[in-house]
């Protein structure tokens, strides 16, 4: 009998892998043909090396479509649900992003799970403060 | 007015004998030797493979896996802004309840327990900087001096030092 799963989408920025969930990925593909207003380039995540690829990411607030600039988009993964954990109590007050919301077990690992409308929404308000 | 019986003037022997004492969990840390109050501590593990996470300020130095919980790791040294403590894989951690928070305190090395009898531990120096401001006591047993932190106070300072969740990016 198999449990529920989560749908992951896996990307790099930089060295690192993180997983997102895919529902809230619009799409991927080339940065090249993108507006640069909707790009976002440096997040908490931060700067992406190769900036090969792009996640469109649709903005909560104001239903704008985004462009997460990341390095490599691995794939996604379908994971037990029992593999995701929730940021510890104290980590989650404690961080500068809200974006990082919790963890994905693979292979043991702790791999970081990325809300990515508010990765996104972050940085959009950077910009514009 | 009737005299306090004998017991209450002075102790029995037998009563002398059993001074409360108190258990301090002992680790070395910043060049000396810190305790803290013995039931916080859950259990002593090994880090293993540290995590570490974006935007996160210097005394969350990552998150590593027990038994299938992420925990957050604590580390005292760069919170009192004293350097940091050396995070290997075989760097052995003190798990810790502190009110709501559950984390990881590393240290330089861990001692383990101490009893030290109440009557003995003393008020901590009157400084309010770096690890100081958290003492709670200082005491002595046969391997030497022992400063006592308050570690509900230290957690809870380390909290409201860092930048609330969702208040900006990197």
């Amino acid at each position: 009998m198999t449990g529920p799963t989560s749908e992951l989408v896996l990307f790099q920025v930089g060295t690192r892998t993180y997983a997102a969930v895919v529902h809230d990925a619009v799409r991927i593909g080339s940065v090249r043909d993108v507006a640069p207003e909707t790009l976002v380039l440096e997040t908490a995540l931060g700067v992406p090396c190769a900036q090969a690829r792009g996640i469109v990411v649709m903005s909560h607030d104001d239903a704008v479509e985004r462009t997460l600039v990341v390095d490599q988009v691995i794939g996604t993964r379908s994971v037990p649900e029992e593999l995701v954990h929730p940021l510890p109590a104290f980590a989650a007050v404690c961080l500068v992003s809200g974006a990082v919301t919790g963890f994905v077990l693979l292979e043991g690992d702790p791999l970081l799970l990325v809300d990515l409308p508010t990765l996104v929404r972050e940085r959009a308000t950077v910009a514009t403060a | 007015m009737p005299e306090p019986s004998k017991s209450a003037q002075q102790p029995e022997p037998a009563a002398q004998a059993a001074v409360p004492e108190a258990w301090f969990f002992c680790l070395r840390l910043l060049g000396g030797r810190y305790a803290f109050e013995a039931p916080l501590v859950t259990e002593v593990v090994r880090l293993g493979a540290l995590t570490r996470l974006p935007a996160a300020p210097a005394f969350l130095p990552g998150v590593f896996t027990h038994r299938g919980e992420v925990l957050p790791v604590l580390d005292i040294a760069q919170l009192v802004g004293q350097g940091a403590v050396s995070l290997r894989p075989s760097t052995r951690a003190a798990i810790v309840h502190c009110g709501p928070w559950k984390v990881a305190v590393v240290s330089d090395s861990v001692e383990g327990l101490v009893s030290i009898p109440r009557r003995q531990l003393e008020p901590p120096p009157a400084e309010s900087t770096g690890v100081a401001e958290f003492l709670s006591a200082v005491g002595r047993d046969r391997a030497g001096a022992i400063a006592v932190l308050d570690l509900p106070r230290l957690v809870e300072t380390a909290r409201a030092r860092a930048v609330p969740a969702g208040s900006g990016a990197a």
